[in-house]
């Protein structure tokens, strides 16, 4: 067994509070008030440092080390058919499509909302229509994430959110 | 000639879509139908109806739970067939699965009961597993119990036989 620090306070810090504003938002604060708003545009400004760091961040916070791969992530599902434990240091395969998922639904989120504060979409349907459906697809993907993430943590029994809280993942197998 | 079998060893993609799909239609229809059945007091809805689409939505929570089996099922026959095209090793893959199956093998116990045909060793079964020896130890143990053979070569022994059409069992 090892101790191996894959988030950085960035990634943290994002993450949590990314659950904070995103659940205050959904769950909590009046949908027409003016925090609704200021809430979305810190939402806003989080996922573009996010998407900075994505480039310019730590080992396992960049994109480069968590591509999008159709072939990893099956080979991911391989492993869970045949009961293989591989760890993955950081994001795993299937991780990585939903935080790529996460991270569009939100950026639709936050513009459609946008959107309908101008005065050019005063009036117009459309983009409450589509801030409405991304809200829904965002949640629904929320829920799976979590699952997941349970899944995974009982699988590979490593616990993952207490990964997200300190940083460091227990590793089971000695590489 | 041998056919190519290219095809039929890729993933079934549009399936993993349909899941996708599926999930998305499946959640939004039960949180429709809990947020109905929460005013069917007050509107006075049918409750009927309310039923039928309730029946709707757990057929569809069943038909993601058997496609995902269904892909599981797929990912494990793939697992060994990684390089091979022909028909022969497919068709000897399926005899040996076959086998597996009928001594009533766990998915894990399957997969290093594959390894353990090819001919890999207990530390390379454990790596390529990403598993402690004394798990895949475990894991051979329990191979041997329900399939009753004692040690790898009885194990083959009882594949290779099923391949072989034997006189005596004609009779």
């Amino acid at each position: 067994m090892s101790k191996v620090k894959v988030w950085d306070p960035l990634v943290r810090t994002f993450h949590w509070a990314l659950v904070g504003f995103f659940a205050a938002n959904a769950v909590f604060v009046d949908d027409d008030g003016k925090v609704h708003i200021w809430i979305g545009y810190t939402v806003a400004v989080l996922i573009t440092i996010r998407i900075i760091w994505g480039f310019v961040g730590t080992k396992y916070a960049r994109f480069g080390s968590f591509p999008p791969s159709a072939s990893a992530a099956s080979g991911q599902l391989t492993d869970i058919a045949t009961g293989r434990k591989r760890e993955h240091i950081g994001h795993t395969p299937l991780g990585a499509w939903m935080i790529y998922n996460l991270l569009l639904a939100i950026i639709v989120i936050s513009a459609s909302g946008y959107l309908m504060t101008t005065d050019m979409f005063w009036g117009v349907e459309w983009p409450e229509e589509v801030h409405e459906l991304a809200v829904a697809w965002a949640e629904v993907s929320i829920i799976m994430h979590v699952l997941a993430v349970i899944f995974e943590s009982v699988r590979l029994r490593t616990n993952l959110p207490r990964a997200m809280v300190t940083g460091y993942k227990i590793m089971n197998s000695d590489r | 000639m041998i056919p190519d079998l290219s095809t039929s060893n890729r993933l079934p993609y549009s399936l993993m879509l349909l899941i996708l799909v599926q999930v998305l239609c499946a959640f939004f229809f039960a949180s429709d139908i809990i947020a109905d059945y929460q005013e069917v007091d007050r509107s006075g809805a049918n409750r009927f109806y309310l039923s039928l689409e309730a029946i709707a939505t757990l057929s569809i929570f069943a038909a993601i739970i058997f496609e995902t089996k269904y892909i599981l099922e797929l990912l494990r026959r793939k697992a060994h067939l990684e390089r091979s095209m022909s028909v022969a090793s497919a068709a000897m893959n399926d005899v040996i699965l076959a086998h597996f199956q009928s001594w009533e093998l766990t998915p894990s116990e399957t997969d290093v009961a594959n390894f353990m045909v090819k001919g890999l060793g207990i530390s390379e079964i454990a790596q390529m597993r990403g598993s402690a020896e004394g798990t895949i130890k475990s894991h051979l143990n329990s191979i041997y119990r329900k399939s009753g053979a004692h040690n790898r070569g009885e194990v083959l022994s009882l594949i290779i036989d099923s391949l072989m059409d034997r006189p005596e069992s004609r009779l």
